[in-house]
């Protein structure tokens, strides 16, 4: 039920506002006709980001009344359980990208990509099938190529 | 002209003139499923092979391939989210969930049966109003462009999630993105902070990835199910193609708007598909159920984009302006074909001219026959299991990213928007606006300078013609319009309320 308060949204408007302010400030040393569209810009976003956060705050009271009627039920315990599943899944997933991508810069298509299909198998699905995760990882890994840099001629990432 | 037209089916019909069309068909499709490669990479690519051969055989090539290129990008925009090129942006809209509830077929259905429908209906008008529609073209100046240019995103920003507000941000968003880069009036370099890989702006394709591809990828390892999330496939290519054509008014009305934002010079087909469906929705009796997998917001995205086609190409063959991208590609192939874009080439080079048009209505048909043949397979990619779709996905198009400009920056750049796509969709935002801004801003900030100049720096140009002025009434009734019908409802029912008493 937590998320009604979309704390996301939130914490994106007021980022996008600071952002839109320095962009603001980062064209005035621009000349006249390069700095006025994107101040144009600036100011028109921050000004219905502001109008947005008003209408935000001003439905706060209401929203946080509605969450103590839920309380401590079990419906925001399994809300909470969710996302938190939901949490662990995202932060593997980035580790699985980024240690992948990271060893494109070094090693190249081939490897980046059955890093990141072994990867995911392994931690998304079933842990114990190491030869059934290491063939379908090879194999995916080979058609993607075969078909990018054989047919199309499509060069990839050949690393250092 | 009908003369021109039954010489044109004798051409076209030839061994060698059909061989292309098909072989243009096949690998537009192909091109258009790779994330990164639409029809403008897809034309570039092919153009080596094809400089021996004679105009006809190769303008009939590559007219196929920039038709069916869209409709390729359409099948991966419903399967996995991601849209092959910025045009295929609104397919996503209620595609993508009707895959969710596994109706991947119909879509694909829908979609092909829009591609064939929506590109005939396109090709058949541009035959016979291609001079009109020209000249309705020419009557749009800069202060005109640039409102068109507005409408579009106020329109997508009110209709597209129902929250106005948000949607405004994500335009202002895509627009703030899109003056990144050479300034294209003084050359001046702007909020790069020393990045070399944005120098010439933010790259669309890589944008456009990570917003959709890679956030999709992020959203689904979450959510640990395959895309169908009834695990099954229900209903068939013949189930939408049959359900295209419960939606006639749909059709025409989404034609029509495809056709006049066609004409208009870099407007664009990511703008048609994303007006039609904004459209369909405003007039719909449920507009609740539209984003949620409603086929007939599927079949004004597809029908209008496949309508725009033909109209962008209107500029381009007799004005020599292209509306696109992949239309400034196609200019430059007749150009070096000797087919010299303007009014006259309807005369000078008929023969030529009409086979294409002639060759681009035979590809409508034929795509729906590979449609066809192909949904079924590629349906079943919504069934994969997760943790084999979303490093598909990942690798697919990041690759796609990365081929371009052949730079790493380029895949950095997707996966930044990649969380940028994922923050925005958490915070209840969507980056269809942004997508569009990003896509609109050069032509936005261009044409207002360009007003400016010719007004002395007067916002009066603004107000000077009546297209203006309808643009401008017709800009705040779709920031207001929802606002004024709820005050209006409100008010009559106070006055319902007080005759009680």
């Amino acid at each position: 039920m937590k998320q009604i308060l979309k704390r996301t949204d939130v914490i994106f408007k007021i980022t996008l506002f600071c952002l839109f302010i320095f962009l603001y400030f980062v064209a005035t040393s621009y000349p006249e006709k390069s700095k006025k569209f994107p101040q144009l810009v600036c100011i028109s976003t921050t000004i219905i980001i502001a109008v947005s956060l008003i209408f935000d705050f001003s439905r706060k009271g209401k929203i946080e009344k509605e969450i103590l009627d839920v309380g401590d039920t079990e419906l925001t315990k399994i809300d909470e359980d969710f996302k938190k599943i939901r949490r662990h899944r995202f932060i593997k997933a980035w580790a699985i990208i980024l240690i992948s991508t990271a060893i494109g810069f070094l090693g190249g298509f081939l490897i980046t990509t059955f890093l990141l299909l072994i990867g995911f198998l392994f931690l998304f699905g079933e842990k114990g099938n190491f030869l059934k995760n290491i063939t379908i990882s090879l194999l995916i890994t080979l058609i993607i190529f075969f078909t990018f840099q054989l047919i199309f001629g499509i060069s990839l990432i050949k690393g250092f | 002209m009908f003369d021109y037209l039954l010489q044109a089916a004798n051409i076209v019909i030839h061994w060698q003139n059909l061989l292309a069309l098909l072989s243009g068909t096949i690998i537009g499709i192909i091109i258009g499923v790779l994330p990164g490669l639409g029809p403008s990479a897809g034309m570039a690519l092919t153009l080596p092979l094809i400089l021996k051969w004679n105009p006809t055989t190769a303008l009939i090539f590559m007219g196929a391939l920039y038709k069916c290129s869209n409709y390729g990008g359409s099948i991966t925009a419903i399967l996995v989210n991601t849209p092959g090129d910025a045009s295929n942006a609104a397919t996503i809209l209620d595609g993508y969930p009707m895959c969710e509830k596994g109706k991947g077929g119909v879509a694909l259905g829908l979609s092909a049966t829009a591609a064939m429908v929506g590109g005939t209906i396109g090709m058949i008008c541009l035959v016979f109003s291609a001079p009109i529609l020209a000249e309705f073209a020419l009557k749009f100046g800069p202060a005109e462009y640039f409102l068109t240019a507005i409408l579009a995103l106020t329109i997508i920003s009110a209709v597209v999630q129902g929250a106005l507000l948000k949607g405004l941000i994500s335009a202002g968003l895509g627009l703030m993105l899109s003056t990144v880069g050479f300034d294209v009036i003084t050359g001046h370099l702007r909020f790069t902070f020393g990045l070399t890989a944005i120098e010439d702006g933010i790259p669309l394709i890589q944008a456009l990835v990570g917003l959709f591809a890679v956030t999709q990828a992020l959203c689904l390892a979450e959510s640990a199910q395959s895309i169908s999330r009834i695990g099954k496939l229900a209903g068939g290519f013949w189930e939408g193609a049959i359900t295209y054509f419960k939606y006639p008014y749909r059709i025409i009305h989404s034609a029509i708007i495809g056709l006049i934002v066609g004409v208009l010079p870099a407007v664009g087909q990511s703008s048609a598909g994303l007006l039609a469906w904004a459209e369909a929705k405003r007039e719909s009796k449920h507009p609740e159920s539209f984003g949620k997998g409603d086929p007939e917001g599927l079949i004004a995205s597809e029908t209008s984009t496949n309508a725009c086609m033909p109209g962008d190409l209107v500029c381009t063959i007799a004005l020599g302006i292209p509306g696109s991208v992949g239309a400034a590609i196609f200019l430059g192939i007749m150009i070096i074909f000797g087919v010299v874009p303007g009014p006259l080439v309807f005369q000078e080079k008929a023969q030529v001219i009409y086979s294409l048009f002639f060759a681009l209505i035979l590809t409508s048909f034929i795509l729906f026959l590979i449609g066809m043949t192909i949904a079924r397979h590629f349906a079943l990619v919504t069934l994969l299991p997760n943790e084999i779709i979303v490093p598909i996905i990942l690798v697919v198009s990041l690759l796609g990213s990365f081929a371009i400009r052949n730079l790493m920056e380029d895949v950095l750049i997707s996966l930044i928007f990649g969380v940028i796509g994922y923050i925005m969709l958490r915070g209840g935002f969507t980056p269809v606006p942004l997508l569009l801004g990003l896509v609109l801003g050069e032509m936005v900030e261009y044409n207002y300078h360009r007003a400016m100049m010719i007004s002395g720096g007067s916002y009066s140009i603004f107000l000077s013609s009546s297209i203006s002025k309808i643009l401008i009434i017709l800009i705040i009734l779709s920031l207001f319009g929802p606002h004024l019908g709820i005050f209006w409802k409100k008010l009559r029912k106070m006055k319902g309320g007080k005759s009680y008493v």
